[in-house]
């Protein structure tokens, strides 16, 4: 999400090692510490069209590309 | 009616039978959380803050503490302490005020006694002094530089560590380039909107019986959308481990997403080990209104652009939800459900921004209608300034498969296009607009969501089933479930009992909420059926002696080439003497629900003299997947539409200058009634899930999206209004008819 921008210096695209979400997310702490709280705090993940509530351990590869979005319940 | 995109051939999945709970509630003997009478229980009145925003000074009991009948008086200082990270630390303020009232109503001490009006009286005879703190009422004033603090605890989210703001989260999405694109647009058309807060409007107010024991152990009975989340937030919130919390779920008389989170429980729980009894604690309606959670307001400004052949080019939106005294993600979800239409160039900034008013909760699609209202209805001035016909140029710029919603996420297999297609072909839409009415369409979308589910199946010595899961059953999940499994094994779906078991007798559910019952939970009945046709297989094949893989099961029966069939009975009456008892079960977290558009479609008439808008003719269409019960499937439609016609035109939260609702019952509160809306004629469009076994996409929130803007938009066609305020109600109707005269 755009929020997240404020943690990056304004870069919306990064290159990110991790074969999980949750490595991602590690490797961001790493790089922007506080994204990976912030990350984990309460976003959701969209992965190859489907959302993913708790996307810690969720594989991605190469082609993979990961939106982190608000958390989804509903009415 | 139905659009079925692949007629399917199933033998149940697509039937009518009467709903397996059907008897008990139409005769009365349905059991609600209220109708739950323990011996020696008592009864709760709770003490509220007169208050929309003050300091709890002192809180004093002693009086209270010495009226007839007072058994036990909760206040603040009887709960723990929370982490203010701790994820519950929100709701457990919200319970019950801890030395800050943040709205008026918020609980500040709670009574047990004998009789409610032994209660009653004793809540009146507690003495709180308050110190009154400036409010926070509306999105200007929260907005606004300097604006007092509506809650001193929040911290904007998704933000580095800051001060205590107004602001929950602030989202900005772009791509493209909507300033040039909009520079460059053939047509451009802003307007700005509101609207106030709604409620669910549930029939049933909320209701628990707790009753503690001296082993530590509590049993809760209560109406919920989601009984293992009322043990899991009650446990959290007083400090207990879950296991010591037993949740029986009562029938439920409407949800809609308000019964998502926990008002009464946890007080009840400690009014009940404070007194050594159960405890019963009903909210009365007022209570209802005043202190449980309604839809956010939202003020929204939307700018579109569009060629002359009616290509949308660009969006520019400012969005803002009001979310009462505790912050959320309303706001973010309100931006991330601009999904509808491909929109090459987007600039989207949503807030989410607390006020001093209820602690909002989930309403159906929650956030989507506010920005569908603002959206459809500016699509449809861009129609009216080209004569398109409104169909048209929805089907001109409908998202697709891959298309990318606001968030940047593609979409995966969508059915909007042919729901615009359905509702075009429709006989209504084919049909001339009747004469001194004026006709609107519009559009709306949801997510959905999958998220954990848990099913036993077991069969019984006789071939029948019962089936449990732990999803309150809301809109008719109890026949979707038989359905399902009557369709795998091959039995009457009247030999199917399905149960919405207790938080003991079940495999942890999530809520039933964001339309997942029929989809997640119905995917974990099928996968526990599976199961079970497997072992079926492996008996029969004991029975006739042969391997498991010379049996297959057909229609509800073990065949083997040269044996009579084995029908389901006749294995599981020899279960003994083959390996005992069968039952499977199957849990899972479910990826993959499928994303639900609807396109609503309305005629009405104005009243130019009085601004009373009438409906004479409204179809709802919607992409369902796979309509399980079809009977339901409508029925959540024709449920949305009615929620959203009672938003549109009639309700709303109305405070006064102190922050005081003026409207806290159902005379001055109106929902539609069936006088106020004629039948709401419904099209299923079935455009199967791929990540379902038959298809399912949730059905139950979609429906709520599409009204406001078809109100709307048929008001604008009637009268030349355009009405950007929600509700449009009479007066509003009225003053703008006067504007523009």
């Amino acid at each position: 999400m755009a929020e997240h921008r404020r943690f990056t210096g304004g870069e919306a695209v990064l290159e990110v090692n991790g074969a999980t979400v949750g490595a991602v997310i590690n490797e961001l702490e790493v790089r922007f510490p506080g994204l990976g709280a912030a990350l984990r705090a309460g976003s959701s993940a969209g992965i190859n069209g489907e959302i993913h509530a708790e996307p810690e351990f969720v594989a991605v590869n190469p082609e993979t590309t990961i939106y982190f979005v608000a958390p989804l319940a509903g009415g | 009616m139905t659009a079925t995109e692949n007629p399917t051939g199933y033998k149940w999945i697509g039937t009518r039978p009467v709903r397996h709970d059907g008897y008990e509630k139409v005769v009365g003997k349905a059991r609600f959380a209220a109708d739950l009478d323990l011996t020696g229980q008592l009864y709760t009145a709770y003490v509220r803050s007169p208050h929309a925003h003050a300091r709890v000074l002192s809180i004093d009991t002693a009086a209270a503490e010495a009226m007839p009948g007072v058994k036990a008086i909760v206040t603040g200082a009887d709960f723990p302490d929370l982490d203010p990270l701790d994820p519950n630390y929100d709701v457990s303020i919200n319970v019950m005020a801890r030395g800050t009232a943040l709205y008026h109503g918020h609980a500040i001490a709670a009574v047990a006694a004998l009789t409610k009006a032994e209660a009653r009286a004793a809540a009146a005879a507690v003495a709180v002094s308050y110190d009154v703190l400036p409010a926070v009422l509306t999105i200007d004033e929260a907005m606004a530089e300097g604006a007092p603090l509506a809650n001193e605890e929040n911290y904007q989210k998704f933000a580095p560590p800051g001060d205590p703001t107004n602001i929950s989260t602030h989202t900005p999405l772009e791509r493209g380039d909507a300033a040039e694109a909009l520079a460059g647009a053939d047509i451009v058309i802003e307007r700005e909107f509101d609207a106030a807060h709604v409620h669910q409007g549930y029939i049933e107010p909320h209701a628990c019986v707790v009753d503690a024991g001296l082993d530590g152990k509590a049993n809760v009975w209560c109406s919920s959308q989601g009984h293992f989340m009322i043990r899991a937030v009650t446990a959290g919130i007083l400090g207990r481990e879950t296991s010591r919390i037993k949740v029986t779920p009562a029938e439920i008389g409407g949800g809609f997403g308000g019964k998502t989170t926990v008002y009464l429980e946890p007080v009840a729980l400690l009014l009940s080990e404070k007194s050594g009894r159960p405890v019963k604690s009903v909210m009365t309606r007022e209570e209802v209104l005043r202190a449980t959670g309604p839809a956010p307001g939202c003020k929204m400004r939307v700018k579109i652009g569009a060629t002359k052949d009616g290509e949308l080019v660009a969006l520019d939106a400012w969005m803002a939800y009001s979310l009462g005294a505790f912050g959320d993600f309303a706001g973010m979800v309100g931006a991330m459900s601009v999904a509808s239409y491909k929109f090459p160039n987007l600039k989207l900034e949503a807030w989410g921004v607390l006020t001093n008013t209820p602690k909002t909760a989930a309403y159906r699609a929650p956030s989507a209608p506010h920005a569908a209202f603002a959206i459809e209805s500016v699509i449809d001035e861009i129609a009216i300034e080209l004569d398109m016909d409104p169909i048209d140029l929805r089907l001109k710029n409908a998202a697709v498969e891959g298309d990318l919603t606001a968030m940047g996420m593609p979409h995966p297999r969508i059915g909007f296009v042919e729901c615009l297609e359905a509702l075009k072909a429709s006989p209504h839409y084919q049909s001339p607009v009747p004469e001194g009415a004026s006709r609107g369409v519009a559009a709306g979308f949801w997510f959905n969501i999958g998220e954990q589910s848990s099913a036993t199946v077991n069969l019984n010595e006789d071939g029948t089933a019962t089936v449990l899961t732990g999803s309150p059953d809301i809109g008719g999940s109890r026949a979707s479930m038989a359905l399902m499994t009557a369709e795998e094994l091959g039995i009457d779906v009247y030999a199917i009992t399905p149960v919405v078991a207790d938080t003991e007798a079940v495999g942890f559910t999530d809520v039933t909420e964001g339309s997942r019952a029929t989809f997640a939970t119905g995917k974990a009945v099928v996968e526990a059926c599976r199961e079970l046709i497997g072992e079926l297989k492996i008996r029969a094949a004991t029975i006739h002696g042969v391997e498991p893989d010379q049996v297959e099961w057909i229609d509800g029966a073990a065949h083997v080439e040269g044996k009579d069939p084995l029908s389901l009975a006749q294995i599981t009456e020899q279960a003994k003497r083959t390996g005992g008892p069968l039952t499977a079960t199957a849990s899972l977290n479910a990826a993959g629900a499928g994303p639900s558009f609807a396109v609503h479609c309305a005629d009405v008439t104005v009243d130019e003299e009085t601004g009373q808008v009438t409906i004479i003719r409204y179809t709802a269409v919607q992409d369902a997947g796979t309509a399980i019960h079809p009977s339901y499937v409508e029925g959540q439609m024709q449920g949305g539409s009615v929620q959203g016609i009672g938003w549109a035109l009639n309700e709303e939260y109305i405070y006064n200058a102190d922050g005081v609702m003026q409207n806290a019952g159902f005379l001055d509160y109106r929902i539609p009634v069936a006088s106020d809306i004629p039948m709401i004629e419904t099209i299923i469009v079935e455009v199967p899930n791929p990540s379902h076994p038959y298809g399912v996409r949730g059905v139950g929130e979609t429906g709520i999206v599409p009204p406001m803007g078809t109100l709307g938009n048929a008001i604008r066609r009637a009268t030349g209004v355009r009405m950007t305020s929600m509700p449009m109600s009479p007066p509003k109707v009225l003053a703008r008819l006067s504007e523009n005269n």
